[in-house]
Parts: C-alpha cells; sequence; structure tokens
C-alpha cells in the first residue's frame, strides 16, 4: 500500500518535465494552424511583413464573413452532409447485412464473394479515377451526387464489411438462436437483433468511412463539375483560383473548410480515437 | 452512460440517413429526366436550355462579369432560352474539356483556345459545329484573327480577343532602388542583384503552370531572332536543333540561374506570381494583356495601382529581334458543338455575345480586354495608362508569332515541353538535353 | 433455423445492394481499364488495340514511371524510420503522463489528421513559402538565415519538404495506433518486470517493445502501403513537380490522362498500379504471416 503511494508521487514528479515536453510537441504539431488562424484575421498584405506572428489590430473578421458568401461555404457545407450522410448510412447497413450474410449463413458462394470484397482493401481508390470518370459521364450520374456517392460506398464498404465480419465472430449465437426458434424473420433478425448487437463496430465503421469520405478531394474534383454540386474540400481549391489576391480570406476559407471536422473532432474526439484503432488493428 | 446516449445519438443519425439516402437517390432521377427533356431547336415558341463551358470563373468581376451580363440580356431578349453556366480556372478547364470530348458529351457552348494543341484534333474530329462564315462580314475580325479556329477554309470557332504578352512593372519600386526599366534582357541580372537586397524578386511568374515559362522562352526567342520562324520551321522539320534555339535555351537558363525569378516559382501559379507583384513583393510581372484590369481592380492597393506601367519584353544584346517583335497569338474563343440539339440557339448566341457593340465595346470601355475586333471606333480618351500603353505595344508591333511553341504541337508536346522547360528553369536539365526532349517529342507526336 | 439462416432471398437482398455497388465502382472499371490499357486511345477518335505495348513501354521505356515508384519507396522507408519510431515514443510518452493530460495530449496529437488534405496541403504551401512563409521566417530569426530556400520548388529539397508534410499529417495516426497497442498491454507482466528491478530502458527494449510487435507490424504494413497509394497532397502542394521530381503514381497518370491526353497509356499505368498495391499487400502479409509463426 505505501509502495503504491510511493509511486504515483514519484509518477507525479517525474511527469512534469515530460508534460512540458509534450506540451512543447503538440504545440510545434499544431503551429501550422495557428498561424494559419493568426492571418486569416489579419490583413492581406500583413502577410507580407517579416513577422512570424502578428496581433491582428483590429481582428479583420470581415474575412470570414466574405469567405462564408464568396467561397460559398453553406452551399458546399450542404452538399458534402448530403454525399457523406448518405455514403456513410449506406455502407453501415450494407456493411452489417454483408457481413452477417457472409459469417452466419449458410450459402454456397458466400466465401468466394467475401474474399473480392476483401480484395477490394487493396485496391488504390485514385486507380479507378479513369475507368469511373469515363463510365460515370456516359452514364450520366458523373454530374449528379451519385457520381461520388456510388465511389464512397465502393471503397468504405470492403473496409467496414472485414471490421463487421472481424466483430460478428465474437458475437455469441445463443441469442440469434431463440430469435429464431420464437419465430423471427430474417429482417426482424438483423434490425431487432444484430444491429443492436453490433452497435460498437458500426459506429467503428461509421467513424473510419466518415474521415475518409469527408474529406475526400480528388474524386469530388474529377467527377463533379456543377458548381452547385460540389462538396466542401472544394471550396479551398475553387478560391484558391478565384480570388487569389487575397490571402487572408483565402485562409479564412481554410479556416471554415476545417471547423466542421474540427467541432466534430472536439464532441466526438473519444470515440473517433477508439474507433480509428480498432478500424486500424482489424483492418 | 456518455457512451450510450453517443451511440444512441449515432443510431438516430443513422435512421436519419436512410431516409435522406431514399430521398437523394429519387430527386437525382428526377433531376437526370428533367435534363434530358430539352430537345427543342432554335425556334422562339420552343423553350431551349443552353449549356455554356467558361474558363472565367468569377462571374463578379472582370471579363467573366462581362460575359454573365451579356448572357443575361441575351436570356432577356430570347425569353425562350435559358443558358446554365459552368465555369472552371484555365487548367481545370481544359482537364474538364478533355473528359467531355473522351465521353463525347460536350456542352452547347464552350470556350476554345484557337491553338493546334487545343482545337485542331477537335475540328478534325468534328466536334464542333461548322459556322457560317458570312454572318461576321460585319464584325471586323483583325486579321489573320481566326485563323486558328479554322480548318481547311471552314470556320469552327470566334475569338474573342487579341493576346499578346508584356512586361508589367511597379516604376516606383524602380525609381525606389535607383534602376531604370530594362533596356536589354542583361540588365535583368545586375537588377535583380540590387532588389535582393531587400528580399524583392524581380520578377513574378507562374512557373508551377509551366506555360507562362514556355512562352518567356519563346519570347526571348523572338528576341533573339526577329521573328517566330525557328520555331516554326522546328515543327515542319521535326527537328528543334537550330544553334539559335540553343542560344535561346541558354540565355534563359542563364538569366533563370541568375536569381531573377521569385523564389516560389515552381509551386506559384500565376494568380500567386500577380499577387506577389501586387504585393511590392516582386518589381516586374511577365503576363498577357488579360492582366490589364489589375489597373482597374479595387482588390489591388491604390499605390500599386497608380504605379503599374507596361512595356514589351526587352531585346537580347545581340539579338537580331526589336522591341516592336512581340508575342502575340489569338488564344481565347468560343465553339458550338456538333452535337448539340439547340445548334441554332448556341450559334445565336455566340454571335450575340461577339457583337462588336457587346463584347468588344463593353470589354474596352471597361479596361478589360485587348479584342479581336476592329475597336478604334471605341477609343473613349478616358483609357487607363496601362490600357494606352498596350494598344501602343500592339498597334507598333513589326512581328506578331501566332501561337506560342508549347501550344503549337499536340496535347502530349505541351505536356512534355512544358515539363522540359521548368526543368530548364530550375537548371535540373541543361540547354542540350532540353533540345533533345524537344526532339524526341516532336518526332513522337507531329502535327496532324 | 437452417431454414432462416439459408433463405436464399433473404441473403440475396442482404448481399446484393452493396455487391452490385461495390462491383459497378470498383471491378468493373478495373476491367474497364485493362481494355482500354491495351489501346491507344486519345479521347477521341477511334480505338486501336496496341495490346502489351503501353504496359511494356511504362516498364523499360518510362523514367518518370519510375521516378514515381522511387518516391514511393523513399516515402515509405523514411516514414517507417523516422515517423514511426518517433510516434512510438511519444506513444509511449503519452501513454505514462495518465490521467486528463493523457487524454488531452492524445486528442491534440490527431488534429492533423482529421483536418481536410486540401486545407492541410494548401497551409503548408503557404507555411513553406519563400516569400512569406514562416519557416524562413523562423530560419533567418535564429540565425539559420542560409538555410532559407524554396522548400517546395528546389529540386533538393522538394520531395523531402513534400514528405514531410506527408508525415506531419499521418503522424497522429501512427502514434494513436502505437497508444492503444500500448494500453492494451498486459499490466501484470509489466508490473511484474518492474518488482524484478527493469530499469526504464529495459523494460521499454526488453518487455514493451517485444510485445507490441503486432501492432508494429500492422502499422509499419499500413504506412507501406499508404505510401504507394499518395495522391492528394502531391496533387495540391508540387503537382509532381519541379520537373518530374516529385512524382507518385496517382498522380503521375492523372497528368497523362487528362492533362498529355493519353487515356489507353494512363490506364494502363492504372493497372499496374493496382497489381503493384495488390502484390506489395500479399507479400508483406505473407511474409509477416511467417514471421509471426517463428518468433
Amino acid at each position: 500500500m505505501i509502495g503504491v503511494v510511493k509511486m504515483t508521487q514519484e509518477k507525479k514528479k517525474r511527469s512534469i518535465p515530460l508534460t512540458v515536453l509534450l506540451t512543447l510537441v503538440a504545440l510545434g504539431q499544431l503551429v501550422p494552424l495557428v498561424w494559419l488562424f493568426d492571418f486569416s484575421l489579419a490583413k492581406s498584405g500583413d502577410l507580407f511583413g517579416s513577422n512570424m506572428f502578428i496581433l491582428p489590430d483590429p481582428p479583420q473578421w470581415g474575412n470570414y464573413a466574405k469567405a462564408w458568401i464568396n467561397g460559398k461555404i453553406p452551399q458546399y457545407f450542404v452538399n458534402s452532409i448530403i454525399v457523406n450522410a448518405v455514403s456513410i448510412g449506406l455502407v453501415a447497413v450494407f456493411s452489417v447485412t454483408m457481413a452477417y450474410a457472409f459469417t452466419r449463413m449458410k450459402w454456397k458462394l458466400s466465401k468466394p464473394l467475401l474474399a473480392l470484397v476483401t480484395i477490394g482493401i487493396m485496391v488504390p481508390i485514385h486507380a479507378t479515377l479513369l475507368p469511373n470518370f469515363l463510365i460515370f459521364t456516359r452514364l450520366k450520374i458523373a454530374d449528379t451526387y451519385l457520381g461520388l456517392i456510388l465511389p464512397y460506398v465502393a471503397f468504405g464498404l470492403p473496409m467496414g464489411t472485414f471490421i463487421m465480419t472481424g466483430f460478428m465472430e465474437g458475437v455469441p449465437h445463443s441469442v440469434e438462436e431463440s430469435a429464431i426458434l420464437d419465430g423471427c424473420n430474417t429482417r426482424q433478425l438483423i434490425f431487432r437483433i444484430i444491429f443492436p448487437l453490433v452497435r460498437p463496430a458500426i459506429v467503428t465503421v461509421i467513424i473510419m468511412t466518415y474521415i475518409s469520405t469527408w474529406n475526400e478531394f480528388i474524386m469530388a474534383a474529377t467527377f463533379v463539375a456543377d458548381d452547385s454540386l460540389r462538396t466542401l474540400p472544394y471550396a479551398v481549391y475553387n478560391f484558391a483560383g478565384e480570388y487569389s489576391a487575397d490571402y487572408a480570406v483565402q485562409f479564412a476559407v481554410m479556416m471554415l473548410v476545417a471547423l466542421p471536422s474540427l467541432l466534430i473532432y472536439a464532441f466526438l474526439s473519444d470515440r473517433i480515437t477508439a474507433g480509428v484503432t480498432e478500424g486500424a488493428l482489424k483492418g | 452512460m456518455v457512451k450510450k446516449s453517443i451511440s444512441r445519438a449515432l443510431s438516430l443519425f443513422l435512421a436519419v440517413v436512410l431516409t435522406a439516402a431514399v430521398a437523394g437517390c429519387s430527386s437525382n432521377n428526377g433531376a437526370a429526366s428533367s435534363g434530358a427533356a430539352s430537345g427543342a431547336n432554335g425556334d422562339s415558341s420552343k423553350k431551349v436550355a443552353l449549356t455554356f463551358f467558361s474558363n472565367l470563373p468569377d462571374r463578379s468581376t472582370g471579363q467573366g462579369l462581362l460575359e454573365q451580363q451579356l448572357i443575361d440580356n441575351f436570356t432577356k431578349e430570347n425569353t425562350n432560352v435559358s443558358v446554365t453556366v459552368q465555369s472552371l480556372q484555365d487548367d481545370p478547364y481544359k482537364q474538364k474539356f478533355k473528359t467531355y470530348v473522351a465521353a463525347n458529351n460536350l456542352p452547347d457552348v464552350f470556350m476554345v483556345w484557337g491553338q493546334p494543341s487545343f482545337f485542331q484534333s477537335i475540328m478534325e474530329q468534328g466536334y464542333a459545329a461548322e459556322l457560317n462564315k458570312g454572318d461576321y462580314d460585319s464584325y471586323d475580325f483583325l486579321p489573320g484573327s481566326l485563323d486558328g479556329f479554322s480548318l481547311n477554309g471552314k470556320l469552327y470557332g470566334l475569338p474573342r480577343n487579341s493576346d499578346f504578352m508584356a512586361l508589367f512593372y511597379n516604376s516606383k519600386i524602380l525609381s525606389d532602388n535607383g534602376l531604370q526599366p530594362p533596356q536589354s534582357t542583361s540588365d535583368f541580372t545586375a537588377m535583380a542583384q540590387k532588389l535582393k537586397a531587400k528580399g524583392i524578386s524581380l520578377f513574378a511568374i507562374g512557373g508551377q503552370e509551366k506555360w507562362p515559362l514556355a512562352i518567356l522562352w519563346n519570347d526571348m526567342v523572338v528576341k533573339e531572332t526577329g521573328s517566330d520562324k525557328v520555331v516554326r520551321d522546328a515543327f515542319t522539320k521535326q527537328d528543334f536543333s537550330d544553334p539559335k534555339l540553343l542560344q535561346a535555351s541558354t540565355d534563359f537558363q542563364k538569366l533563370a540561374k541568375s536569381g531573377i525569378f521569385q523564389a516560389s516559382i515552381s509551386t506559384d501559379k500565376t494568380a500567386d506570381a500577380q499577387n506577389l507583384f501586387a504585393q511590392g513583393k516582386a518589381a516586374m510581372y511577365y503576363s498577357g494583356e488579360w492582366d490589364m484590369s489589375m489597373a482597374t481592380n479595387d482588390a489591388f492597393s491604390e499605390d500599386f495601382r497608380k504605379n503599374l506601367k507596361v512595356m514589351a519584353f526587352p531585346t537580347a544584346e545581340g539579338g537580331s529581334g526589336k522591341l516592336t517583335d512581340i508575342m502575340g497569338w489569338n488564344g481565347g474563343g468560343y465553339a458550338v458543338s456538333a452535337k448539340s440539339p439547340n445548334k441554332d440557339a448556341a450559334v445565336k448566341l455566340v454571335n450575340y455575345i461577339l457583337k462588336p457593340e457587346n463584347w468588344t465595346k463593353s470589354g474596352w470601355e471597361q479596361g478589360l480586354i485587348v479584342p479581336a475586333q476592329k475597336f478604334t471606333d471605341y477609343m473613349t480618351g478616358k483609357e487607363t495608362e496601362v490600357q494606352k500603353s498596350l494598344v501602343n505595344i500592339l498597334s507598333t508591333a513589326t512581328s506578331t508569332s501566332g501561337t506560342p511553341v508549347n501550344d503549337s504541337g499536340s496535347a502530349q508536346f505541351k505536356t512534355d515541353f512544358e515539363t522540359a522547360v521548368q526543368e530548364l528553369a530550375t537548371g535540373m536539365i541543361k540547354p542540350d538535353k532540353f533540345i533533345q526532349t524537344l526532339n524526341d517529342s516532336v518526332k513522337a507526336n507531329p502535327v496532324s | 433455423m437452417h431454414r432462416v439462416l439459408s433463405n436464399k432471398r433473404a441473403i440475396f437482398w442482404m448481399v446484393f445492394p452493396g455487391f452490385a455497388v461495390f462491383c459497378f465502382a470498383v471491378f468493373i472499371p478495373l476491367f474497364y481499364s485493362v481494355f482500354l490499357g491495351m489501346t491507344d486511345w486519345r479521347g477521341y477518335g477511334e480505338i486501336h488495340m496496341v495490346w502489351a505495348q503501353n504496359f511494356s513501354k511504362i516498364l523499360f521505356h518510362d523514367p518518370v514511371f519510375w521516378i514515381s515508384l522511387k518516391n514511393a519507396l523513399l516515402l515509405a522507408v523514411l516514414t517507417m524510420l523516422i515517423q514511426h519510431p518517433v510516434a512510438l515514443l511519444f506513444a509511449y510518452l503519452i501513454a505514462k503522463v495518465g490521467g486528463k493530460r493523457e487524454k488531452l495530449f492524445r486528442t491534440l496529437f490527431f488534429v492533423p489528421c482529421v483536418i481536410s488534405t486540401v486545407v492541410t496541403s494548401r497551409m503548408w504551401v503557404a507555411f513553406l513559402s519563400p516569400t512569406y512563409g514562416l519557416v524562413n521566417h523562423f530560419l533567418k530569426a535564429v540565425g539559420l538565415g542560409f538555410l532559407q530556400t524554396d522548400w517546395l520548388s528546389n529540386q533538393r529539397t522538394a520531395i523531402y519538404a513534400l514528405i514531410f508534410v506527408i508525415m506531419w499529417q499521418g503522424f497522429g495516426w501512427a502514434m494513436l495506433i502505437y497508444y492503444s497497442g500500448i494500453k492494451g498491454l498486459p499490466k501484470d507482466i509489466m508490473e511484474a518486470a518492474k518488482v524484478d528491478g527493469a530499469n526504464r530502458f529495459n523494460l521499454l527494449w526488453h518487455i514493451t517493445l517485444p510485445l507490441l510487435r503486432p501492432v508494429i507490424v500492422v502499422n509499419l504494413t499500413v504506412a507501406l502501403i499508404s505510401s504507394f497509394k499518395q495522391m492528394e497532397t502531391i496533387f495540391l502542394t508540387t503537382n509532381g513537380g519541379p520537373g518530374n521530381t516529385t512524382q507518385f503514381i496517382a498522380n503521375y497518370l492523372y497528368t497523362e490522362a487528362f492533362s498529355a491526353q493519353k487515356y489507353g497509356y494512363a490506364n494502363a499505368i492504372s493497372v499496374l498500379f493496382v497489381v503493384i498495391c495488390i502484390l506489395a499487400t500479399v507479400i508483406l502479409n505473407h511474409s509477416l504471416k511467417r514471421d509471426a509463426i517463428e518468433s
């Protein structure tokens, strides 16, 4: 008992230099962001001065107003929400139903199809850029939400199914067995019994898919040309081209694009960290 | 407890998403079918929906605004026509355009560069509709300006502007440092040295986009030899080994090495370069007449606008080119898709925009462009000094180059040339290797 | 029971929609790509079959393709030699801090990973700018002004600057995974070792690291694969330049298709790209599996 107390005291003492070190490194890691924020509140010309950081006096909040309106942030944001919500939702549902069919149900093609889907994890997403572009344009889905949703779902599924099959293997058979004996049909089984059981894995899948699709840029820039359908990451690229003279406002656009992700992360950081580690270690 | 509520929130989110999924998909279908329903002709009773693809994404100022206003006026006069504009910056525009071609799905009206690397294959493959030459007798297009838009005597597009290169400079930076505008390219090095101490670059150029470097190289060839002939010959002979070209390449690299460009040359786009110039971080900016609106653009400081001057790119010491031998061509313009179901209406729109009293008159009066049509009638006497200098450069030109070298070959040649010229500028390859690369490329990708 | 679990109709509706989307957007395009890769299609006009010509040209006569591969390998090696040891060390340190601070640091270190690459890339372009970037300002301020350069345009520094940016963004991922690996270590072994009088270094070197082996293996595999797949950061910073010094496969195929208009050739690169990624994964998994059995 005494040993334990001593140890924790020692731990506290030791941890002060450690905390200082970690604080410094964490700040170093975040300096570019702080710098970006700093100069997003300055006048564009201030950037060319010799100061590393400045005290914007007064802070040019107008930059953000300009960025909000000219950067078309609200419109892109809504598009991002639609595309991502649908993609993430579909990945979550499909990965549960597929994983269940692959692990628990008995049918001939189960093994080979699962293998095929798993190979998808290895396929680099950008290798499908050209053929998909041609196919999508010809089928006239290139300039629709669907043009992004389809590839996002297709590339989210392998990882989602993989995580889900791994999780389901650890779920005991007893619950569903009794449900089936009680006369549940497949639909009830899946939606009433399985979904609640695999909820933690669903959260992981949602988070993994969210991180990769919310920030996706190349496909969003290639498949969508109609400005009214563009997603948030495009705003930065677009704005940098159109309002090149205004660095401060450009930085403000960048901050605004980063903001939703940062907010979501701030509120759900525990879940996200847990989800990421689970997803990465299982995948 | 917290965990539980979060996962509950997430499942709720999931439910919302699923509903949205269903709704989202059905609304997409709706959009697709309504788009397909527009198959009407130019006849005024029927509704006509035109798609218009532009390289002017900023619709609120400058040329983009002018283009938009003319389109709006057109739809006001022709109430049955609606026009959907899609616009992208040059580079993304070119990429997107190629993908439309690949899918054989071009918009009704599109912007084109009347240059072989861009427009040649489009005309050859029949993607662009033939225009009736007789319609433009009263348009007063400047001599030669339709060449890049014609193939075998047939006309497939119309130019907007007269494009030519010039050297913009900030007269205050020069005078503050006891410098004069350069007499020849050999003055650059000493000027650059003097400015460097103050943290100012002599030259800002959009090296990441590579084409400005290609045009600069071409300009140096012109100043070295007096015309663009040696480049044209190289294309015909499929051989760039002419010693004069090697000489120009060597001079080009020497200048680049002596530090006349801004340090961030290969990460700066044209817009970044312009910004360095406007912020007083570079004394000069090599660009075309299309940047003349810098003189009237409110986004730049008044101080800068007041001191903005422009001159022709200086001659080379010992070269046979004169100050009046300039890089000039007719670049951007419009064409109509041969496949367009509303071809008549599309042609009507293009003809309307480019009517002398529309694009040319307004563009000139607002200080946005140097038109491709005769515009002396529209001189107001209230032109900015930059405008006057530019007109002077163009009107006193003793020779104009035609399409710049990088746009004179195939698309592949363009990529090869631009990569090589960037490597030449950053000192990665020697001039002889540069010439070798051009030879390999032009032989492998002959101009048809 | 068997009847419910082998209900063909139910299985169909559970698997088909997702599988169809997957095939539509992943498998069919790959086959289409194989076909186009055997043609000389330029985006317009007729399509001629050239069969294996594109592939042999890429493999034997295309220096840029090999530069792209070399850059990917360089990125992989530097990530493994620099990013990962540092990430592991910091994971270890953070796990030692304990309490609220532990959570705070864990959260802060991961922040760059949740921000869109478009934002971070543009940010680093500005941050590394020779004219106004903070990096050069800083060097000047601490008397290292002679080191100032244009990090992303200088052919000698461009690839390293780019690799640094990629590492910066990926650091949080690597660290977080090591962190949770460390957190998952059996406490009793650690305590027993401490009681046995192992010092801190011994504990880390002889106990923690060997126990972490599976996590390290997974993490390094992911690093290698993602090195090959890099695209966005390159596209948004140097776009492969100056020249092709910072070219990566995905960015290269994009340029070949959408700028040089060599759709056939670009699709052939695409196909090789997939083959390389799958081969790398399979070989790694295979050798690591054997490794795991031996140890």
